[in-house]
Formats: structure tokens, C-alpha cells, sequence
């Protein structure tokens, strides 16, 4: 009698059943399940929000209030109207046109000031680096009406920056310069006294052993500083917006292209063109993150624990 | 590249004689501490241009009255300081900067008092996905490169893009979260939203909260994780002979070595949270929820150039005293 009812009990578990018994015997085994479950759900909340995006892109415009997890349609032409509506390839060009000068300088500059932290003793070292990182923490709104004056030629007469690059590659430099320079101290730091003091003896120059021997040795280093650069600009937000006309032909980025999209939804239904221009706009630093992954991770924790 | 080229011709030619080489030479001369000045002095003459004299430049304007022909009025010292803090400049201003009543409205209206709350609630939850998400990364498993890059992206994002998500989210009849009049969602039946989130300003505060908690939760699990892989493996193996529970190892070992560095990454996210500008003006506009930065916006916008430095001053000041005690803090840590 009593193996019989063990037995119809054995028959009527459903999986699930049968799957707590197995972790109540074995706990690793719900360890390991919780730890999947925890990790499909943020690999959902970080993800669906490009998916949804892609479900309104893909969406036309007419039959945007029935879209919801699926699209409703299919209209790749909204992609296409992106361009049209306006020329979203110009904003396209000025951001990455300003994002790759702004790298270039930043990571010269802080060449040349990752070397000296890096790899030479004076006085005054610590307080410099100091500074340096206190600047880099103040918040562009405490900078703004005094770059504000001077790029509109208030200050220096006939120095107008304003609507141009410089207006907003400065203040980038400016901005991104710390981190790449604690990013590029690290890795010249760890370069072996020996490998630039035999170049030297070569009869190559300070600046020479530099530019030659250390930066060189150094790619991975360069890279993950310049990756970083890159992304920061593209992604930078308040110079972007604040110092140009939001006008293509005044070099505004993405962020200019967005918000005309944005406003333009006032007088026409646009939502579908916004969001395929996010996800043209997006692609960029995503393919960035994508191919460079390593090198955000070890250039975001050696900058930030640095600094 | 000039300098460059100077090194690589000049000293197998011996044809000292051009600028190149005389500047090549100098720099050969030099001593250490003169040398490293010099390379330093292009990285500080941006800074000082572009941060420090605009910091000193804002306070100097800070101390000039408004005025409503455009640029500086006259020279009053702190009485803009004075006016902001105890109200008296309110009706100018396009939101108070203290509350000026203990009411849930009148605090998510005061530029200071929402600041806060952006950053004390978004940091708190940060902190608490993102170790969620560190834990997960540092565990070995088939796939872990793709599910990096799956917490990463948002971090990624252009700030005007993250703004455009959530603002889509939120538009009724289109977004998810906010359904069209007849047609509420559940979020809106549980009383969280009403009809238009993005015109009220508590309820947009939660969704730049949201938005901000989404893209940079991220950048939080990174620095943690770094603190975890910094673990000895071999304590837990340890304390697994001993018969430890998982909870246990976590308390007992995990914590004390990661809390560092979770401290470290806390006030580093408090800092750059305290300068929220750009997702709120996409998502709901500086009007709705005025934080600080927003505020020296929209008075700049309204040329009272006097007030918005003196809040811009406020602002640097509030998260300058919280950077003081980093660097203090680090500096510590160096001796």
C-alpha cells in the first residue's frame, strides 16, 4: 500500500516538481538556475529597449497606436524618410568628424602628459595631478557663460568659435583630456626604463624616445584611451547642444539631428523616423563597443580607479 | 608632428644649424623637472582656458546684478547668493532653488532639492543592479563575452538617444508604459503615471531617474567587478572546506574586499549624476524637472546672466566640496 502511493505520488510530478526536488538534494543546481535567471533578466532590460526601438522604426506612421511588442507592418522606408526629412547624414558626418579630432588631440596631449606622469620625477608632480583630476570633476554648467562669452567674440574681439568646430572640440579636449591622461600614465609607467635609455643612447631624442619607443610599446594603451575619447564625444550632450545653432551646416552632431527630428514631431507625427534615426545614430559606438569591449573594460577601471 | 621630424634627421646629419635642431637642442638641455613642465604645458594651458578661467570667470560674474539689456549690471557683490538662498529672486527665476514649502510638488519644483533626489535615488539603485551585474560577470560561463557586451551598451549610448528611448517609452498611445486615453496600462491603473507622464514633474522625474539608472548602472558593475576579480579564489575554497554557506562567503569574504571600491564608484556616479542636463532636456525639458544645470540653462536663456552664474557657482561649489573630500580622501591613500 504505502509503496503504492510513493509510487502515483513519483507519476503525478510535473517537471517543475520534479526540478525543486533535484535542487532541494542538490543545491549548485538552484545556484546555477537562479544565476541564469538573474542574468536573462538584465541581458532583457539593458537589450529591449533597442528592440522596441526597432518595432517603432519599423512600424509606419499611420498604425503606430496598434504597434506593441511586435511591429504592426513593416516599413523599412522609415528609415529612408530619416534623410529626407532632414539631411541626417550631414549631423552623421560632424559627429564623427568631431569625435575623431577630438581624440586626436586628446591623445597627443596626453602623450605627452601620461609621459611625464608616468615616467619622470620633479616637484610639484602630485600637486599637478591633483589638480588636474579636480578640474576634471567641476560640471560644464560652471563653465559654460564664461565659454559662452568667449566663443562669441565677447572677450577677444573677432574671435568667434561659436557654430564652428573649435566651439565645441575645446571644451571636449578639454573635458575627456583627464581620463585619458590617467589611462595613458598607467600603461607609459610600465614601459622598462632600459627599452627608452638604449633608444636614447641610439642618439634619438626625448621627443624622439617618446613618439618611437614608449607610445609605440604602448598601442593597447593608446587604443583604450582613444576608444574611450571617441565614445565620451560622441555621446557628449551639453557642449553638443549648447554651442552651435543646432543647424548641419554649422557642424551640430547627432544631438542637433535628433532634437530637430524630435521637434519637427510637433506639426507631423514623426515618432517612427526618431527612432530609426536612433538606431542609425546608435550604430557607431555600438559596433565601437562590440569589436573594443576588452579595452572599455580595462581602460574604464584603470581611469576610474585611478583616479 | 614638427617635433617629431626634428629627432629623426637632426642628429645623423650633424646640420645644426636650422630652427628644428636649435629647439631640438634647447629641449636636450633641459633638466627633468623643466622638461616635464614643458610637455606638460599644452594639456595645462587647455585646462586653464577652457576650465579654470571659466570657473573664476563665473564666479567674478556671479557678483554682477542682472541685466535686461544684455550682459552684466552693476557690481553687488553676494547679493545674488543672498536673494537665491532666501527666495527673494524666485519670482525671476524660472524655478525656485530651495522649496519654498514642504510639499511633494514644491520639492520636485526646487532645482537643489530634485538634484538631490536624482542622484541619491539613481546612485542607491545603481549600486545595488550594478553589484547584481558585477557578480554575474564574474562568474565563468559559455557566452559571458556576449552578456558583457549586452550591460555595457548602454553605457554607450549617446545621452540624446538614451533621452529619445525613454521619451518614446513615455509618450502616451505610442509608448509601452503610457497607453492612449482609453486605453490605460497597467502601470497607469496602479496609479504610477497619469495620461501625460512628460508634463508633470514628479512623474518625469522618475523616468530620468529610470533612464539614467538604465544606461549607466553599467559603468558601476564594471568598477565593482574589478573589485571582485581583485578577490583571492582560493579564500573560498577555503571557507567551502570549512562548511560556509554562499551568503556567508559573500558577507565574510566578498564585501570587505569589494567595498572599497564600491564606495569609490558610488561617489564617482554621485558626482557625475549631480550634472544631469541632457537626458532631461530630451525626455521632459528643463521647465518640467529643473535640475541644477538646467536651471543655469534657463536663466541663461532669459539673459539674467548674474543669477544663472551665481547658480552655476552653487552648483560647481556643492560638487567641489564633494570632490574635496575624494581627493582627500585619495591623497591619503598615495602617502
Amino acid at each position: 500500500m504505502a509503496t503504492d502511493e510513493h509510487n502515483t505520488g513519483e507519476i503525478e510530478r510535473g517537471p517543475f516538481e520534479r526540478w525543486v526536488a533535484a535542487a532541494i538534494t542538490n543545491p549548485e543546481r538552484a545556484y546555477r538556475s537562479m544565476f541564469w535567471v538573474v542574468t536573462i533578466f538584465f541581458i532583457f532590460t539593458t537589450l529591449f529597449p533597442f528592440y522596441w526601438l526597432l518595432v517603432l522604426a519599423l512600424t509606419p506612421e499611420a498604425r503606430l497606436y496598434d504597434a506593441g511588442l511586435v511591429p504592426a507592418g513593416f516599413n523599412p522606408e522609415n528609415f529612408i524618410r530619416v534623410f529626407e526629412t532632414i539631411p541626417f547624414h550631414v549631423y552623421m558626418f560632424n559627429s564623427l568628424v568631431l569625435a575623431t579630432v577630438t581624440t586626436v588631440i586628446v591623445l597627443l596631449l596626453a602623450s605627452l602628459a601620461g609621459y611625464v606622469f608616468g615616467r619622470l620625477d620633479f616637484p610639484g608632480k602630485s600637486v599637478m595631478m591633483l589638480l588636474i583630476l579636480a578640474i576634471s570633476y567641476f560640471p560644464p554648467a560652471a563653465f559654460f557663460l564664461p565659454l559662452w562669452d568667449l566663443f562669441t567674440g565677447q572677450v577677444v574681439p573677432g574671435l568667434r568659435l561659436y557654430n564652428t568646430p573649435g566651439a565645441m572640440v575645446l571644451p571636449f579636449s578639454a573635458l575627456f583630456l583627464p581620463l585619458s591622461i590617467f589611462v595613458l600614465t598607467t600603461f607609459y609607467g610600465q614601459i622598462p626604463d632600459g627599452l627608452e635609455d638604449a633608444a636614447r643612447v641610439e642618439g634619438t631624442t626625448r621627443l624622439g624616445a617618446l613618439f618611437r619607443v614608449i607610445v609605440p610599446l604602448s598601442a593597447p594603451g593608446v587604443a583604450t584611451a582613444g576608444v574611450l575619447t571617441f565614445i565620451a564625444v560622441y555621446n557628449e550632450f551639453f557642449f553638443s547642444f549648447l554651442m552651435n545653432n543646432g543647424q548641419p551646416e554649422n557642424w551640430a552632431p547627432i544631438v542637433g539631428g535628433l532634437l530637430q527630428l524630435q521637434r519637427s514631431g510637433q506639426f507631423e507625427s514623426t515618432f517612427s523616423v526618431m527612432a530609426a534615426g536612433s538606431i542609425i545614430a546608435v550604430l557607431p559606438v555600438a559596433i565601437l563597443v562590440v569589436i573594443a569591449q576588452e579595452k572599455i573594460v580595462s581602460g574604464l577601471t584603470a581611469g576610474a580607479l585611478k583616479e | 608632428m614638427a617635433s617629431e621630424q626634428a629627432p629623426r634627421n637632426e642628429p645623423r646629419q650633424q646640420l645644426n644649424t636650422g630652427p628644428l635642431a636649435q629647439v631640438t637642442r634647447w629641449m636636450e638641455s633641459l633638466n627633468e623637472t623643466q622638461y616635464a613642465y614643458l610637455l606638460l604645458t599644452p594639456a595645462l594651458v587647455l585646462l586653464t582656458v577652457i576650465a579654470l578661467y571659466p570657473l573664476l570667470d563665473t564666479l567674478r560674474m556671479s557678483l554682477f546684478a542682472n541685466s535686461l539689456t544684455g550682459g552684466l549690471g552693476d557690481f553687488t557683490g553676494i547679493t545674488n547668493y543672498i536673494e537665491i538662498m532666501t527666495g527673494q529672486r524666485t519670482a525671476s527665476l524660472p524655478s525656485p532653488f530651495l522649496p519654498e514649502a514642504i510639499t511633494v510638488d514644491a520639492l520636485f519644483n526646487s532645482a537643489l532639492i530634485v538634484t538631490l533626489i536624482f542622484t541619491v535615488v539613481s546612485v542607491f539603485f545603481e549600486t545595488i543592479i550594478g553589484f547584481g551585474q558585477a557578480l554575474v560577470l564574474n562568474q565563468d560561463f559559455a557566452g559571458r563575452r556576449w552578456v558583457r557586451v549586452a550591460i555595457i551598451i548602454p553605457w554607450a549610448v549617446p545621452i540624446v538617444i538614451q533621452g529619445m528611448i525613454f521619451f518614446l517609452l513615455f509618450t502616451p498611445g505610442i509608448g509601452l508604459f503610457i497607453g492612449a486615453e482609453n486605453n490605460p496600462t497597467l502601470l497607469q491603473e496602479w496609479g504610477i503615471f497619469g495620461q501625460t507622464p512628460l508634463a508633470n514633474t514628479t512623474e518625469s522625474t522618475l523616468i530620468v531617474i529610470i533612464a539614467d539608472i538604465w544606461k549607466t548602472t553599467a559603468f558601476m558593475a564594471l568598477l565593482i567587478l574589478a573589485g571582485l576579480q581583485s578577490v583571492d579564489r582560493n579564500l573560498y575554497d577555503v571557507a567551502r572546506v570549512a562548511g560556509a554557506s554562499k551568503w556567508q562567503m559573500f558577507k565574510r569574504i566578498t564585501l570587505p574586499v569589494v567595498l572599497p571600491s564600491v564606495l569609490v564608484a558610488m561617489l564617482f556616479r554621485t558626482i557625475q549624476a549631480m550634472r544631469v542636463y541632457g537626458v532631461i532636456e530630451v525626455v521632459a525639458g528643463c521647465n518640467t524637472v529643473p535640475s541644477l544645470s538646467c536651471l543655469v540653462i534657463t536663466t541663461f536663456n532669459q539673459n539674467l546672466f548674474g543669477s544663472s552664474a551665481a547658480i552655476a557657482f552653487m552648483t560647481a561649489a556643492i560638487i567641489g566640496i564633494m570632490t574635496g573630500v575624494y581627493i582627500i580622501g585619495y591623497a591619503r591613500e598615495e602617502v
